[in-house]
Formats: structure tokens, sequence, C-alpha cells
């Protein structure tokens, strides 16, 4: 890989009032805790792979991210989830959220959930398959472990019966 | 099943302890890169895929190469409108700086 120099600025596009507030949250340690592990149990170009996006995207033809209810309750976050079919493109999709700017997932789907880049590598071999399922949630979960039962259970009930192997997640 | 997140804040994976990350300076929102650059975002993509296929132990973080093109003022990630949380916390987030000197 030709990444090993570079190290992120994870904060290079916050505003400083903003990166500052945000580091008071994160510890100087590092986490010390057993991390999950489940190794890969295929190799990429024979693995079905599903996409997760916390991006609020959901398919026109299903009930939008609830904003209203956070505008009213700063705190509280749409606990949902969607199911998102591989076909989707971007002129299928709405996209809610109160803390980015959607309209750039809103003119090419592929920023945030690369479907359309995922069925190229299915069609090249480069990977397995792309699952028929892809997800979407609201990334605004704040102290919140309801979340894990009402969406990220389903979800991975989902992907099990459709034989995923490998979860590639983009935060917004 | 196996996770990668691909994600603009490292520093939240190394302090929550994530199975693998691939870390990306790129803007909140665009993760795999500017509307249209197809080119682009297929190699963040398989890159992505690298660190997957390659992670070897919980809580790996591998730093992805690429640049965004603009400067971070140019990059218009922020809502149209400011969050309700930011707006609950304006006091702390302005008093969190001035900490900071």
């Amino acid at each position: 890989m030709s990444a090993a120099e570079k190290i992120v600025d994870g904060y290079r596009f916050l505003p400083p009032s903003l990166a500052a507030w945000v580091q008071t949250f994160i510890p100087n340690e590092n986490f010390s805790e057993a991390i999950p592990w489940t190794p890969l149990s295929k190799p990429v170009k024979q693995a079905t792979i599903a996409l997760v996006t916390s991006s609020g995207i959901s398919m026109k033809s299903d009930p939008p991210f609830d904003m209203e209810r956070e505008k009213r309750e700063p705190l509280w976050g749409d606990r949902s989830f969607r199911s998102i079919p591989r076909e989707a493109t971007e002129k299928d999709i709405d996209a809610n959220h109160l803390h980015i700017n959607t309209g750039y997932v809103l003119q090419d789907i592929n920023v945030m959930l690369p479907l359309t880049r995922m069925k190229e590598l299915e069609a090249e071999g480069i990977i397995g398959r792309l699952a028929p399922t892809s997800y979407s949630f609201y990334g605004f979960q704040w102290q919140n472990t309801d979340f894990l039962t009402e969406a990220i259970e389903p979800m991975c009930k989902n992907m099990k019966a459709e034989g995923v192997d490998a979860v590639i997640l983009t935060p917004a | 099943m196996s996770t990668i997140v691909l994600t603009p804040t490292p520093d939240w994976h190394r302090a929550v302890g994530i199975p693998r990350s691939a870390a990306i300076e790129y803007p909140f929102g665009r993760p795999l890169g500017e509307v249209g650059d197809k080119e682009g975002q297929r190699k963040v993509l398989l890159d992505t895929l690298s660190v997957l296929e390659k992670a070897q132990r919980p809580g790996e973080i591998r730093h992805l190469s690429f640049t965004w093109p603009e400067e971070p003022k140019e990059t218009k990630w922020q809502p149209p409108e400011m969050s309700p949380l930011i707006k609950v916390y304006l006091d702390e987030i302005k008093a969190a700086r001035k900490a900071k000197g």
C-alpha cells in the first residue's frame, strides 16, 4: 500500500473551537480492553461484502430519518436504520443529517456509499460480490445503547441471511 | 463478519477500540472522495479493501496517503444551519478553544 508515511489529522477540517471541544472527549490513552476481532474468512476476491453508512441516507420510497424530533431534543438522534439495495443510485435516495452537508451524497451516492464502485470491482473480480443489501443509519447516537438492539441487531441478522463475510463502514 | 471502517476520525478509533480502521484525511460526508471522481473513489476503496485483508491485530489503524485538493475552509462540509447539539453547547465549545489557548 502506498500509505505508510502519512499520519491523518482527524481535526484538520474542524473549526478550531469545535476541534478543541471534541478533543476534550478523547482520552490520551489508547483503548486498553479487548477489541472484538473476526478474521477475514476468505480473500476479498471471494468475499461477499456489504456497506454500512451513518450518513442518514434513505430510499425515497421509505420514511426519511426524523430530524424534527432532534431539533426539539438536541441530544436525541433517530435510532432506526434503512436498507439500501445494491441497485440504488443518487436518484433513488434522500439524505437527512443535521451535522453534515448532505448536498454531495445527493449528487453522487458513491462519495459516502460506494455501491457503483463496488459493483465495478465485482465485475472485475477484485471482490467476490457486493451483497444484495447495504444499510444506512443516522450517525448521531449520543449516549444511547438502544440503537444496538433496534438497528445493529436486525442489520446483522439480515447480513448473515445474505451470506455477508465482511462489512465496509463509512461514517459521515 | 469482519469489519473495516473508513474513517476521518482515527483519534476516536484509537480511544474507543475499533477492530480495523483505514484513516483518511477527507472532509466529513465524503470519505470516498469528490463528487464524480470515479478514479479517486476507486483508489480509496481499493486501499480500504487492502487494509481489510492485511490488518493483523485488533485495533489496527492504517493511515491512507490521500490528500484532499481543497483547503479546509473551502470544503463546505458543514450543514447549512448550525446543528442542534452545537447550539446547546456553543458556550462550552468557545470555552474549550480559549482553554487551549
